[in-house]
């Protein structure tokens, strides 16, 4: 937790939101690493805005519609499909045969947690995925066991990206975790058979405006009218 | 955040290629007969992969056609459509439409108000067909902009939101193939909304626009867009592939990533400059 992230941003604390958002935006144009090739100074600043962003943006941003993409991703995934669906690519069950308490040591934080990341164990195996995020957001401690959950989790609720995101987080706050390991991969595993079976056809060089002068007409009005499609 | 769903052409075979400029055709034929020649303008690949993939996946037939057309004035033109053509190019007018009227309500562009004026009554006319596809597009749209708008840090949020709109899109009629459609397409759908915020990032922190990714390391764009294609292949591997597969797949496994790897080599040669 940064104490004072408005500080960083240069913003007062009772900025609204759309300051807070230009503020940092502004900052992001001097320091992000794509836009200026980063200096190692500008990297680690970029870092800090970047947490002091999400840090007040978490505080204040309404759950609407991180909740409703989260209840779609849950009712989607929940329900039955036609077609055998797994979204975990490969058919795997991480919860399958092995027991992520074991032996160790554990903190009375831990043991805390223990029992709501047993509740998120279930709601995953019940297909509540919604319910299981919900708790997930309400434990305090993001422990590399956090992340862990949550990378499975998002997952199930096809967020590709965060579930990816979490999985390295998790990894890289106990590299020598096996179980974390194994999820990482898990989650890798697809897009590296695909970027293999891509890689075979070839990159491409193409000048795709060779199909018709109407597409280049096309995006040249596309571009007039200012519009992204 | 269209014309990404492209073929290889240097990879297809002689007929693929044929095939596939056929295709082309036959969809921008069909938007002009009904929808005016004007709405010839609004075509985009996407909407033509729409028509290769739904017409294999229902194994439809098509009527070929050879003809002129404005463009090509002097020579004919090899054409095929059939009525995924005519839906397809529905679908090509209503997003269109939203998007026109998105603009303008948002950004006063006053392009984008004779746009939507001027497809107005298709629109009407095509949401009494299709009632679930229009107001899932006009209401997934009016969601991302939203999003996008609050500023969303999580890129899953903004990207499942358009996924569900393309999902809509490919779901051509509620039968026993629509849930595998909706996934396949929701999965199409999350790879280009990614990937274009991947490709517009360094313009959008220039312009301090929102841009979903800008939290996310360049480094593991790719990693990223792998997973997402792999998710749609996977998706894709549970519907019938009747027709085309050959040049279906040549678009999902290599065309996709045409304009991504077009940028990443100009990023290249002007980072070596």
């Amino acid at each position: 937790m940064i104490s004072d992230p408005y500080k960083i941003l240069g913003v007062s604390p009772d900025a609204s939101d759309e300051e807070i958002t230009k503020a940092y935006r502004k900052l992001a144009r001097k320091y992000h690493p794509d836009v200026n090739h980063g200096t190692e100074d500008a990297a680690r600043k970029m870092t800090e805005i970047n947490a002091a962003y999400k840090q007040i943006k978490s505080g204040t941003t309404s759950q609407g519609y991180t909740g409703n993409y989260q209840e779609q991703g849950a009712g989607r995934s929940s329900s039955g499909s036609s077609g055998q669906r797994d979204p975990f690519v490969f058919g795997f069950n991480p919860f399958e045969g092995f027991d992520i308490f074991g032996s160790r040591e554990e903190s009375r934080q831990q043991r805390n947690n223990s029992f709501e990341y047993d509740q998120v164990k279930s709601f995953i195996n019940a297909g509540y995925y919604e319910k299981a995020l919900n708790l997930l957001n309400n434990i305090t401690d993001k422990s590399a066991e956090w992340y862990y959950y949550s990378a499975i989790t998002n997952s199930y609720c096809e967020n590709t990206i965060t579930a990816l995101k979490h999985a390295k987080t998790a990894v890289q706050m106990e590299p020598y975790n096996r179980e974390y390991l194994r999820i990482l991969n898990q989650i890798q595993n697809g897009g590296r058979v695909y970027q293999q079976q891509s890689r075979e056809y070839g990159s491409t060089m193409g000048n795709i405006n060779r199909i018709c002068l109407g597409i280049v007409i096309s995006n040249l009005c596309c571009m007039l009218c200012g519009r992204p499609f | 955040m269209f014309g990404y769903v492209v073929a290889n052409l240097e990879k297809l075979s002689p007929d693929e290629n044929q095939r596939y400029r056929s295709c082309y055709c036959g969809l921008c034929k069909t938007l002009g007969a009904r929808h005016g020649t004007m709405s010839r303008i609004t075509l985009n690949y996407d909407m033509t992969f729409l028509v290769l993939f739904l017409t294999s996946v229902y194994n439809r037939e098509y009527t070929e056609g050879n003809e002129r057309c404005f463009i090509h004035p002097f020579k004919t033109h090899d054409y095929w459509i059939n009525e995924i053509s005519d839906y397809a190019a529905d679908m090509n007018v209503v997003l269109t439409y939203y998007k026109a009227l998105d603009d303008w309500t948002d950004d006063r562009k006053a392009l984008s108000f004779v746009e939507y004026k001027f497809l107005e009554k298709e629109h009407k006319r095509i949401s009494l067909q299709y009632p679930n596809q229009c107001s899932t597009i006009s209401s997934c749209l009016n969601d991302l902009s939203a999003i996008e708008k609050s500023g969303e840090l999580n890129p899953d949020v903004p990207a499942n939101c358009f996924g569900k709109l393309m999902g809509e899109i490919f779901t051509f009629r509620e039968d026993e193939y629509a849930a595998d459609l909706k996934a396949f397409g929701s999965a199409l759908g999350k790879f280009i909304y990614i990937m274009d915020a991947c490709i517009d990032l360094k313009r959008d922190i220039k312009k301090e626009s929102y841009n979903p990714m800008i939290m996310t390391s360049s480094e593991n764009f790719t990693t990223i867009l792998n997973l997402l294609m792999a998710d749609c292949i996977e998706k894709y591997r549970l519907l019938p592939v009747h027709q085309d597969k050959k040049l279906i797949d040549n678009i999902l496994y290599s065309g996709v990533w045409t304009r991504y790897e077009a940028d990443s080599r100009k990023t290249k040669e002007s980072d070596k400059q």
